[in-house]
């Protein structure tokens, strides 16, 4: 369902991705791993279409070309995107914002406006799945929410977005064992045989969890060795050291967040 | 309005007879933000002229109330260099530190933006100092050179009945990549009204970085109006720490404009006030270009029957995108007949800024009072132990241990130790 | 609850949406003002001698002052000769009911989404309805005066009730008090009269709209709200003005007395012609509006800024009484080329008075929007507090945001804290909203929503659906 052949994408005249290739087939979960500044997060915005960078290359989802799309037209092609640092926006209600999020996304692809009462049915679900109370609706976006909680809300947005491709960009960083395992259980929960997920981590702990279809790893823009869940087991024994080419550019996970702004 | 004077050298060598012009002057009212609290009767008693011939006749000793700090000086006395309490003995290589008298014969280039007329800039006591202000300091630092010591300008005032306002001016440069630290004292003598009026030009070019400190400690009798424009280049670094002390009418007015990117100033300052005094301090920090930074940290202590007054302005002009401003005003009001006018400005005229401001006023806190009781501190002492950390903020950072001591002291209060 | 107050996807048509006019037949002054325009609106209006004389007293204090320069605003000259000072649509006979009122001035406010048909009405909103200066009919009258509540125009309340008008007009906002407060008393049409008696609760909430219809008027209504001891009234104020290329002047005066342990919350949403791209048009909105809050009294001023050309009002409280507490919660949005000055003044004069100021300041396109404040506690105000908010979002490289307040403490007892802070929509916030699935327009104004959400969490439901529509139709075209 998607696939990405040879791409590329730079920074300022950095170059982070080198000519990338990946295909994921319907109801997959990859999982891409990679020691820090090998572009994973870059992959994940490149997919997603954040501004700032320099793209070629091919990307298709269900055969539409997604570098030729806006981000907002890529989530109405069914991807959705769990922000390592989900933003923070205040004096907007979640529950106003999740609700405005799934009826443009319906509107785009000609469904009706989701009823308020089905809205309701569907973020209850979500609740549960994040195990979260309902008040947690009612706060603004992300404003004032611990590391756990913004994480939780990336995977109840997930839930109630239904999309047909989750990037989860480290999904997993800062959060402590419960709240990895309730991520994690969220997650498993939401796989389905239409829906593909990419997971970015730097961990094998959520990979133990969700016991993925591939592992891929990343390393200076390419990925360079792909295999079944026992990969991420070495990675986790070993390092990335087999992996790594000793000229390696040192470019930093977050470089992109002082440049693009 | 302003008097024109044309921006050349032959203008600043030119003589000017202020009696003539002084009615081409037009002073500024309670209608004028930046005169919104200032005593206009009495500054309207004032009067302005050409300074006499030779310096004042200041009582011996009376340096000795200006910090002690070693190494080189120029004192100026009613708006005349004093070579007999003046310091300019080994000056340092790539230092030049002359009376500015002799920088207009022999530098008029130099010293021509000094006297140059801004028509932007109406105020009326800027004008008066350009007219009347041909003495003082003129210190150029070369490129690359950064000196250890600090040079200190002190500047008295006798207030000589019927005497002029004594106005005197500064010019000081620092070329790409110097550095150096300049303490500028302001005091007087005598008991009459009387009025003194500062100016210092600054200019810093890129990579350059300067300490200015100004210490204004005046009679209670006198007005003291001090006047600060800084040009501040690429990369360079302005630090200011203000301590406004004296005088009937302690007038302190920052003007910088930061014009080369990566520039940066850090403001702050102190105004301590009792009796009937009132201390105004005008800050304008102006964001001409990207990136550049600016902090003001103005805080005031406020007894008696004084006022302290805060206008600052962070200005942001067009394009000035990345700019990243701070400003804030504390203020402490010790006396029920006190009182404290604060207006911290904000002006933003480009899109990409992250600007904030904030202000307050209040009293001392009384959980903290008693807490320092509770473990046996005198009340009185524990008000001086909390006056001394509020205003230790200012202190802090002053390398110059001279000036931290003569703060102390002046303050009333060891609390602020000099060898922190 | 929120989720429905916000329906921002319906904001299809971009623009000023009320700026058509309406033909009505319309009794208009030759422009010009002098003694001889106090006295023929003093006549048409029956007034008594002390409300001539009163107006007489305003227009010499008015001649005698200067234009005020010092906002932070490019105003054209005013020609004051030009104006006509007095505008009706007539004919104006006394209505015995609301069928009677003039059916195009139905259809007019039909058209601005105000019925004035009780059938249809919001079940629990009275209007007084204004346009050009005068009072066309006020509804729920009956109901009002069951609980002892009189709302009527002001003409009415200086015919029925002289001496509740006569012993508080001017006690808040003396006439010399400004330039344009002068000229509005001397001048002034009319406007709404509310009083509430000692322990009453209005049982509705109470609402003006202000509508200039005719041309080359100047409109100067008079608001006066007087709140007896221990009574409560919300009372909302809504404006619209059709689009003209000339400027038209608005300069009212409100004033609210609310006595010992009284409430009044005053809302605007206010929504005046604001010009075109070019800043061609709008209204001049030169605005004097304060209360005075006695013993225990609490005033409260919301406003939403969205139209004028030029906004320059400073809703204020007089904290007279201990314990009196005043708020203000503004959003002022300047686009196109909007310039307002606006802010408040809280004026501590009590024992352990409170006041809360949050303000919130947009600007976009080539707008100008100054907050302009002033807390003031003078020595009798122990244990004053005041907190102070200020927020500027900026929306492109063209519009400015400037924040002057003026804080004046004579108490040391006294604690005042005021924090600002400018900034503009991030680049990250957007693009998170995007990759929802959300457009950038409506990712703008869902942000720029938020941002003002404080404020408007202090209106009442109808005006914050309202408030934030407005808010969104005026940002259209700020996006990138």
């Amino acid at each position: 369902m998607l696939h990405v052949e040879n791409l590329t994408a730079s920074i300022g005249g950095t170059q982070i991705l080198k000519g990338l290739d990946l295909a994921i087939g319907e109801g997959e979960v990859h999982a891409v791993m990679g020691p820090n500044g090998s572009g994973k997060s870059t992959l994940a915005h490149a997919l997603a279409g954040r501004e700032g960078y320099e793209l070629s290359g091919r990307v298709t989802l269900d055969g539409a070309d997604l570098l030729d799309l806006e981000p907002e037209e890529r989530a109405a092609a069914g991807l959705f995107m769990g922000f390592q640092y989900p933003v923070e926006i205040p004096g907007v209600n979640n529950m106003y914002f999740l609700r405005t999020a799934l009826n443009s996304v319906r509107k785009a692809r000609g469904d009706d406006e989701i009823s308020a009462r089905d809205f309701l049915g569907l973020a209850r679900e979500a609740l549960e799945l994040v195990e979260m109370k309902q008040d947690f609706l009612n706060r603004a976006v992300n404003a004032g929410f611990s590391g756990g909680e913004k994480k939780r809300n990336e995977i109840l947005q997930m839930a109630i977005m239904q999309p047909r491709l989750a990037v989860l960009d480290e999904t997993d960083s800062g959060l402590d064992i419960d709240a990895l395992r309730i991520i994690a259980s969220g997650i498993n929960s939401l796989r389905g045989p239409e829906r593909s997920m990419i997971v970015i981590t730097h961990y094998q702990r959520l990979l133990d969890y969700l016991k993925p279809d591939f592992v891929h790893v990343l390393v200076d823009g390419r990925i360079v060795e792909s295999g079944d869940h026992t990969l991420a087991t070495h990675l986790e024994d070993h390092g990335y050291a087999d992996f790594v080419n000793h000229d390696l550019d040192d470019v930093p996970d977050r470089s992109l967040s002082g440049a693009a702004s | 309005m302003t008097v024109g004077t044309p921006a050349t050298a032959e203008a600043a060598r030119a003589p000017v007879h202020a009696g003539s012009n002084v009615e081409a002057i037009v002073y500024p009212t309670r209608r004028d933000e930046a005169w919104r609290y200032a005593p206009h009767a009495d500054l309207g008693r004032l009067t302005f002229g050409r300074p006499a011939d030779s310096p004042g006749d200041a009582p011996l000793g009376i340096e000795g109330r200006a910090p002690v700090i070693e190494g080189l000086r120029i004192v100026v006395v009613d708006g005349r260099f004093d070579p007999l309490r003046s310091d300019l003995a080994d000056l340092p290589e790539g230092l030049e530190l002359l009376p500015l008298a002799t920088a207009i014969e022999e530098r008029p280039d130099d010293v021509a933006a000094h006297f140059a007329a801004d028509p932007n800039e109406p105020d009326a006591f800027v004008s008066l100092n350009r007219l009347n202000g041909r003495d003082g300091a003129f210190v150029r630092v070369d490129e690359g050179c950064r000196l250890e010591q600090p040079i200190h300008l002190v500047d008295i005032s006798t207030s000589r009945p019927d005497g002029p306002a004594t106005c005197t001016g500064a010019v000081i440069h620092l070329a790409r990549g110097a550095s150096c630290s300049i303490v500028e004292t302001h005091l007087g003598t005598g008991s009459g009204f009387g009025g003194s009026n500062l100016r210092s030009t600054i200019t810093l070019a890129a990579d350059a970085s300067l300490t200015h400190v100004v210490l204004q400690d005046v009679p209670a009798e006198q007005i003291q109006l001090t006047r600060i424009e800084v040009h501040v280049a690429e990369s360079s670094h302005f630090r200011a720490r203000a301590f406004n002390l004296g005088a009937s009418y302690g007038r302190l007015d920052y003007r910088v404009e930061l014009i080369g990117e990566g520039a940066m100033a850090d403001l702050a300052g102190l105004y301590a006030g009792n009796g009937d005094q009132t201390l105004d301090q005008q800050i304008t920090v102006i964001h001409r270009v990207a990136d550049c930074t600016s902090r003001q940290a103005f805080r005031g202590i406020l007894d008696d029957r004084s006022t302290g007054v805060f206008n600052g302005a962070i200005e942001v002009s067009p394009g000035a995108d990345g700019t990243d401003a701070e400003q804030s005003n504390d203020n402490l009001l010790l006396s029920t007949r006190a009182e404290v006018n604060t207006q911290p400005r904000l002006e933003i005229l480009a899109d990409e800024v992250a600007c904030k401001h904030g202000a307050t006023v209040g009293q001392l806190d009384d959980d903290a009072l008693y807490y320092l009781r509770s473990r046996g501190v005198p009340a009185d002492q524990a008000r001086q132990l909390l006056i001394a950390g509020f205003a230790e903020q200012t202190v802090d950072e002053i390398e110059i241990d001279a000036v931290r001591a003569w703060v102390a002291e002046r303050l009333g209060h060891g609390a602020v130790d000099a060898d922190a | 609850m929120t989720d429905q107050r916000l329906e921002l996807e319906q904001l299809a048509e971009a623009g000023y949406e009320y700026g058509f006019t309406t033909d009505l037949d319309t009794d208009i002054a030759p422009p010009g003002l002098d003694e001889g325009t106090i006295r023929l609106i003093s006549a048409k209006k029956n007034e008594p001698d002390w409300l001539l004389e009163w107006r007489l007293k305003a227009l010499a204090a008015w001649q005698a002052m200067e234009e005020p320069d010092w906002a932070k605003l490019e105003i054209d000259p005013i020609d004051y000769q030009s104006i006509s000072y007095w505008a009706a649509p007539k004919p104006k006979p006394q209505l015995e009911s609301m069928d009677e009122v003039d059916p195009e001035i139905r259809e007019m406010f039909d058209k601005l989404g105000i019925p004035l048909h009780e059938q249809k009405m919001l079940s629990n909103v009275a209007v007084d309805a204004i346009v050009d200066s005068v009072s066309v009919t006020t509804t729920f009258k009956e109901t009002l005066a069951e609980a002892g509540v009189i709302f009527c125009s002001f003409s009415e309340a200086v015919n029925d009730h002289p001496d509740l008008v006569r012993e508080h007009l001017g006690s808040v906002v003396p006439v010399r008090d400004n330039y344009f407060a002068a000229l509005n008393s001397a001048v002034f049409s009319d406007g709404s009269f509310c009083y509430i008696p000692a322990g009453v609760r209005c049982p509705m909430e109470l609402s003006t709209y202000f509508r200039i219809n005719s041309q080359n008027t100047g409109q100067f209504e008079r608001t006066l709200i007087v709140a007896e001891e221990g009574s409560h009234v919300s009372y909302l104020e809504g404006c619209t003005a059709p689009m003209r290329d000339e400027n038209q002047l608005h300069a009212a005066v409100v004033e609210l007395v609310a006595k010992d342990r009284a409430e009044i919350k005053y809302s605007t949403v206010q929504n005046w012609y604001p010009g075109d791209e070019n800043g061609v048009g709008g209204i001049y909105n030169f605005v004097t509006k304060r209360g005075r809050a006695h013993t225990d009294a609490k005033i409260s001023w919301t406003q939403v800024e969205t139209g004028s050309a030029i906004t320059w009002k400073y809703p204020s409280v007089i904290l007279q009484g201990d314990r009196s507490v005043g708020e203000f919660y503004s959003v002022a949005l300047s686009s196109k080329r909007q310039q307002a000055d606006t802010g408040t003044k809280m004026v501590h004069i009590g024992a352990d008075t409170t006041s809360t100021i949050i303000s919130k300041g947009i600007s976009a396109g080539r707008g100008q929007n100054t907050y302009r404040g002033l807390v003031k506690t003078m020595r009798s105000a122990e244990n004053a507090r005041n907190y102070t908010q200020c927020d500027s979002l900026l929306l492109g490289k063209d519009c400015g945001a400037n924040t002057i307040p003026y804080i004046e403490v004579k108490n040391p007892t006294a604690q005042v804290e005021h924090e600002a802070s400018t900034s503009t929509v991030g680049e990250d916030q957007l693009y998170y909203c995007r990759q929802r699935g959300m457009s950038e327009e409506d990712a703008m104004s869902m942000i720029v929503n938020g941002f003002c959400r404080e404020v408007f969490d202090e209106l009442p439901m109808e005006f914050a659906v309202e408030a934030q529509r407005l808010l969104s139709v005026s940002l259209e075209g700020s996006v990138g």
